[in-house]
């Protein structure tokens, strides 16, 4: 599996490249980072041209973050026409907005390189809670900066040892984004537990 | 316990929720670290030629000069990046023979250094 996929590169070349982190940013399941890896490694060997390789990367991942960004929007609209008649997606949608003011830029930057994982959903929700759509692409395109950059670099440096590489950075992404997640409910569930108490006192 | 079971019975999707991406961090955490002991072995970082590599890639990979590979492969195709297995299907070998070809001339190199 893992062999057909670093094919992949060689073959196809920048092309591969720009379509997995396009499709990535857009929660498809494409191990784009391995991509990245492999392209990376390429570099090193002389097979790919650098510049054109980090260019082609960032140029893919930027178009994702857009197109996910437009279809959160679309589907955010689309849900506060329907909530008129439902309250719960329209709390939903507020808490959304809630969360896309209140955590914004530096959300979108982190999502995009230290958060990876959960970068499409962030493309989703920021969309759909209409954040401003200059604001979201400035700190998205410097946040794909650093995750092509990290990735890409990656591969070039290690790239005789690309397999370590993808195992361990894999892994540890998933520790990053799984932990993120664990301290927002945990963070999440101890406001509920407060408010429960609150109201149990008064 | 008591209150655990108390917090899960209040907030059931949420308490849920937290256990499963604690479970989920923790999976990682555990993978994170049976990979780094797994690649701090040496024994485990010299990479088998794979179809997927292409003469560029092993030469880098190995630290052999593009000459050598160059002899031991023969002429290439046109392709611009090609891999072991494009390379094995225009000769008419398997990517084993060929992998073993490339390997004696790696050694071969080696011993000459």
């Amino acid at each position: 599996m893992t062999e057909m996929l670093l094919a992949l590169v060689p073959t196809y070349g920048l092309f591969i490249v720009a379509l997995s982190t396009a499709l990535s940013c857009m929660a498809l399941p494409i191990p784009s980072s391995l991509i990245m890896l492999t392209a990376g490694a390429f570099v090193a060997s002389g097979d790919l041209n650098g510049l054109a390789t980090f260019a082609t990367a960032l140029s893919g991942a930027i178009l994702g973050d857009q197109a996910g960004y437009s279809l959160g929007r679309r589907g955010g609209d689309y849900l506060s026409r329907m909530s008129q008649s439902t309250g719960k997606s329209a709390r939903l949608l507020a808490r959304a907005q809630g969360f896309a003011a209140h955590w914004g830029g530096l959300g979108v930057f982190l999502s995009r390189w230290l958060f990876s994982p959960i970068g499409p959903y962030m493309n989703l929700v920021t969309g759909a809670a209409h954040m401003n759509r200059a604001t979201f692409t400035l700190w998205g395109v410097l946040g794909e900066v650093v995750w092509v950059t990290i990735y890409v670099g990656l591969g070039y440096t290690f790239g005789d040892q690309i397999e370590a590489v993808a195992s361990i950075a894999g892994n540890f992404s998933g520790v990053l984004a799984a932990g993120a997640v664990t301290l927002g409910l945990g963070l999440w569930l101890r406001s509920a537990i407060r408010s429960e108490a609150a109201k149990r006192h008064a | 316990m008591k209150r655990l079971i108390h917090i899960w019975k209040h907030h059931p999707l949420l308490s849920t929720g937290f256990a499963l991406a604690l479970c989920l961090t923790l999976y990682f955490g555990i993978r994170t670290v049976t990979a780094t002991m797994y690649w701090a072995d040496p024994a485990h970082r010299d990479q088998a030629l794979q179809s997927w590599m292409t003469p560029g890639y092993i030469g880098h990979s190995w630290k052999v000069p593009r000459e050598v590979m160059d002899a031991a492969i023969g002429t290439l195709p046109e392709n611009k990046r090609p891999t072991l297995e494009v390379i094995a299907d225009q000769q008419g070998i398997s990517v084993a023979d060929l992998i073993a070809r490339i390997e004696t001339a790696i050694f071969a190199y080696r011993d000459a250094q």
